[in-house]
């Protein structure tokens, strides 16, 4: 059973921290507005954290605009709300949104605004990597959205005749921004879009022991030169595609989601196998309330960044900026 | 060819969202040829709400919602308009219109000349662009100048309400592939509409401002900044022209020459980086054709040759606005 090798108090902090970070987003962004648009991976953090969680700290990810989760286990909190914030201690300082961050310290392969277009990126860089001659592995996260785009199929064949270390993650939360799935696609389980003579696994998204075991699998596959694998996570989101839009969803429907939460869901498990006792989930709340708190306060009293952070935009060659021609 | 309304039109004042919904409302009614589609345009009645109701009224055959998929929408246009029927889909944000680029540039764009016919591609697509709220480098690039050197496509940016909803429908009536470009930050502007029905027809320059001192050509969303230079400028005793293609290609230069035959001076203003950009083509006309008439060297206003930046300081040094073109005009006419 994987949960006798899983070191519970730390999967919990990371699905905590999660939790706990999003739902600070969302106070913030309606007490006072925060600069990046919120999309909220409320109910669906197990997802990311699952899948983290049983990788080596340098294989690689390429997260979706909602895989918060990636971004927040490879990257300081203070550096992701500045990231947020658009002030000097983001990722880019302030040239990007943390949406899109890419850093090769963390691991986190630059991400895209074009949903799905970091599909064949990804598997490229997996294809790096064996040239390179490293094991790493590249964990790529995407949406039912992506999965719709002529991309998917094109990046799961590329992986699959080169068999390369890659892990495709859908997080099949449903809904492509007001649309849902079920117009959209014409299978019940996007697994089944998949073809490739690629291996696919359906896993419970709110299950956060059955993302670790899955991903687990999938990643030793792919370490051991096997080739990829596509998991289909089902979950669902617990806010609006974004924060400036509408709930359309049918309440019932939601309800029910929220019913399985994956942090209520893993808590009791723990509890019930007398893993982790209530004070000690207490301890760790606590902890990790106190760094996002701070990591909030220091965003906002961050400095906004020195114009010179623009001209970051050929690495060998200088230009005029405002002409744009090489000096 | 000016085209000031005349003071016996009967017009309504009424913002951009509302112009290019009616439009799409009264071609479709028009025209059964006419499909509208896209990413969340029809439940949803549009991201920005553009299309709203238009799925409720004419039903999911001629209005619908497709998968993510830009491709698809970029393709299935140029088929269904080779096929017969008038296709309008929205590519949400213009910067993802590269990822329907294959469609558009070699396809849509050279069908008209690869036929032994008269077979065309009457399509439209729909897309926006434009900076200011902070959505970073993939949700706001202006894409004029990707298109404009790709003979076959027509490229439009209306800049008011009427031209919103005139140019719309004209594109939808024009037998050529057409992108249609809007600025998200404008949709909220609003401005006289004539109530009669009407349309504009594409590739014709509009005079938006009479002025004797120098010229400013501006697109989109920058004729309204050039607009609000003109104001102060006109305080300080500069009267400006300012002139609005409206259609980026094919250009009609006409109504620019002539406007730099009297002003003497030219200014150019795009929210795109000026490097490679339209102002620069403008330039290089007005050099072929009125290079004796110019008294100064062409000032063109853009943005730096960078990504748009996220941060709002950087986002705010990046982006064009009627200060520029204010002091563009004033170092044009020292010079
Ligand atoms: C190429 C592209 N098309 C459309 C959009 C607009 N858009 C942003 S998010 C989104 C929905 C994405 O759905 P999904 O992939 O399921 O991810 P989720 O938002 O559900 O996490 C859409 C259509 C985009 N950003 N990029
Ligand atoms: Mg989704």
């Amino acid at each position: 059973m994987v949960h006798e090798t899983i070191n519970h108090t730390e999967l919990l902090e990371d699905l905590l921290l999660t939790r706990r970070f999003e739902e600070k987003v969302l106070e913030v962004y309606q007490d006072r507005g925060i600069r990046e648009l919120p999309h909220s991976s409320l109910g669906q953090e197990a997802v990311g954290v699952g899948a983290c969680y049983p990788l080596e700290d340098d294989d690689l990810l390429a997260p979706s605009l909602r895989t918060r989760a990636a971004m927040l286990l490879r990257t300081p909190v203070e550096e992701i709300v500045a990231g947020m914030y658009g002030t000097e201690s983001g990722p880019s300082s302030g040239r990007t949104t943390e949406h899109h961050m890419g850093s090769s310290e963390y691991g986190i392969l630059g991400t895209t605004g074009m949903i799905g277009s970091h599909l064949n990126p990804a598997v490229g860089a997996a294809l790096g990597n064996r040239t390179l001659d490293n094991d790493r592995v590249t964990v790529v996260f995407f949406g039912d959205g992506a999965s719709q785009r002529g991309e998917f199929h094109s990046a799961l064949n590329f992986a699959t005749v080169q068999e390369l270390p890659v892990v495709f993650v859908i997080e099949n939360n449903q809904w492509t921004e007001a649309m849902s799935i079920d117009k959209l696609v014409d299978v019940d389980d996007l697994a089944d879009l998949a073809g490739h003579g690629l291996p696919t696994e359906i896993v419970d998204g709110q299950d956060v022991e059955a993302m670790v075991e899955a991903t687990a699998e999938a990643a030793d596959r792919a370490r051991s030169g096997d080739g990829p694998t596509l998991l289909e996570a089902k979950t669902y989101r617990y806010r609006p595609h974004a924060e400036t839009m509408p709930e359309h969803r049918d309440e019932a429907t939601l309800e029910a989601w929220k019913d399985r939460d994956p942090v209520e869901m893993y808590i009791d498990r723990l509890l019930e196998r007398d893993q982790i006792t209530e004070a000690e989930i207490e301890s760790i709340d606590e902890q990790l309330q106190t760094t996002i708190d701070d990591a909030f306060d220091m965003a906002e009293s961050d400095e906004l960044p020195d114009e010179e952070t623009l001209y970051h935009v050929y690495k060998d060659t200088e230009i005029d900026h405002w002409k744009g021609v090489a000096k | 060819m000016s085209q000031q309304l005349d003071a016996e039109t009967e017009t309504t004042t009424q913002t951009i969202r509302e112009s290019l919904n009616q439009a799409l409302h009264e071609e479709l009614e028009r025209d059964e040829r006419v499909l509208l589609y896209g990413e969340d345009v029809a439940e949803y009645g549009g991201l920005y709400k553009i299309s709203e109701g238009l799925y409720e009224e004419f039903g999911e055959e001629r209005v619908f919602d497709t998968p993510l998929a830009e491709t698809s929408l970029g393709g299935t246009a140029v088929g269904a308009a080779l096929a017969g029927a008038r296709p309008v889909v929205e590519i949400m944000y213009a910067d993802f219109l590269p990822i329907a680029g294959d469609h558009l540039i070699n396809y849509a764009a050279k069908m008209y000349f690869n036929y032994g016919d008269e077979t065309s591609v009457p399509m439209v697509v729909r897309s926006m662009y434009g900076t200011g709220d902070g959505h970073g480098l993939h949700h706001g690039q202006s894409p004029e100048a990707w298109f404009m050197n790709v003979p076959g496509l027509k490229v439009v940016m209306p800049s008011t309400p009427r031209e919103y909803k005139g140019l719309l429908k004209g594109a939808i009536r024009d037998d050529d592939p057409v992108i249609f470009l809007e600025n998200k930050m404008r949709y909220g502007e609003s401005g006289p509409v004539p109530d009669e029905e009407y349309t504009i027809s594409l590739c014709e320059s509009d005079v938006k401002r009479e002025g004797t001192d120098a010229t400013i050509v501006a697109i989109g969303g920058m004729v309204y900044e050039a607009l609000e230079a003109a104001e102060r400028l006109s305080e300080q005793g500069i009267e400006c022209e300012i002139v609005d293609p409206r259609t980026i290609s094919p250009l009609d230069t006409g109504p620019i020459l002539e406007s730099v035959e009297k002003t003497n001076i030219l200014v150019t203003a795009q929210e795109a980086p000026t490097f490679g950009g339209f102002g620069s083509e403008v330039a290089a006309q007005v050099i072929d054709d009125a290079f004796f008439y110019l008294d100064a060297p062409v000032k063109r206003v853009g943005a730096p040759f960078t990504p748009i930046p996220f941060a709002e300081n950087l986002e705010e040094a990046y982006q064009p606005t009627a200060d520029d073109i204010e002091s563009a005009v004033i170092d044009a006419i020292e010079t």
